[in-house]
């Protein structure tokens, strides 16, 4: 009995140790640094709906712009040459300014309490 | 449901309470939403050690349902119940695989499950492909988290040996 359970979990911890590499692994796949310096172009969604979307390199000078959601929260974005980020927003964590500024494809940002997610995508590339 | 029992289950959804509280005070560590210690998970760990599944349910939805209530609002009650029903139902069924042993085994396996479940509901709620790429991201955080809060229930047992005996 002990035994069988020795052997049960030391299977798990080597599917573990498979699934931490295999998240290690993607990690470094994502965070490879883009080789073409293409335009990037930001897509905003809310609710799952493209609502804007803004080519990144061709931003002379620095805007913000707000957007509100359905339920009246809003995210103020601030649209830099080749950078987005949200700088305010009423939301209770407040995660979405916490993550900055995006330059790459990455990851994207996303207020969850706004449903409101910002991706950038290289110019010729497409997501879905 | 015996008086004692109830005393002593109420007693965990306190302190699970008190945990979460003191927890959603603390600033997040990282910029991604959904990454936290998940101290509170330390009594689901207990209550599935010593109680039964269905005990630890019902103190894990008290749970749920007050801490939203005192703290959250609508949406993130979506987000915790999905992440904790379905580590929940993870973590029940590797506990039982391991028969009570390696309790951190189970609780790295509920981490990961937990941020699975939360990041299912995100993606169904923004319908943007893009947030699936925080899965490499959850799934590690979800091994510490699982790791920590494994060890803390494995060095509580000992004490509480005392207070659940017969009781639960």
């Amino acid at each position: 009995m002990q035994q069988t359970t020795t052997r049960k979990a030391r299977l798990i911890i080597i599917l573990l140790c498979i699934m931490a590499l295999i998240s290690i692994a993607s990690l470094c796949l994502l965070f490879r640094p883009s080789e073409s310096a293409k335009g990037l172009t930001a897509h905003i969604y809310q609710d799952g709906d493209l609502i804007e979307s803004i080519p990144l390199n061709q931003v002379k000078t620095s805007y913000t712009l707000t957007v509100t959601s359905k339920d009246g929260g809003s995210n103020v974005i601030e649209v830099r040459h080749g950078a987005i980020g949200i700088v305010s927003a009423d939301c209770p964590d407040g995660l979405c300014v916490h993550q900055g500024f995006i330059k790459n494809t990455a990851l994207p940002i996303t207020c969850l309490p706004h449903r409101l997610v910002i991706q950038l995508q290289k110019e010729g590339d497409t997501w879905d | 449901m015996g008086l004692k029992k109830l005393t002593i289950l109420a007693l965990y959804t306190t302190l699970s309470l008190i945990i979460f509280a003191v927890e959603s005070a603390i600033p997040p560590l990282l910029p991604i939403p959904g990454i936290k210690p998940g101290l509170a998970n330390i009594i689901t760990l207990i209550l599935l050690r010593n109680a039964s599944v269905k005990d630890t349910g019902l103190v894990l939805c008290a749970r749920i349902l007050l801490s939203s209530l005192l703290f959250g609002q609508a949406i993130s009650l979506l987000y915790s119940l999905a992440g904790a029903f379905l580590s929940l139902a993870a973590m029940a069924l590797i506990n039982r695989l391991l028969q009570n042993r390696y309790i951190f085994l189970t609780s790295v396996t509920g981490g990961i499950t937990h941020n699975l479940g939360q990041l299912l509901v995100a993606y169904l709620i923004t319908k943007v492909s893009g947030v699936l790429l925080y899965l490499p991201f959850l799934i590690l955080a979800g091994m510490v988290a699982g790791l920590f809060t494994g060890l803390c229930a494995h060095f509580a047992q000992k004490y509480l040996m005392k207070l659940h005996h017969g009781f639960l």
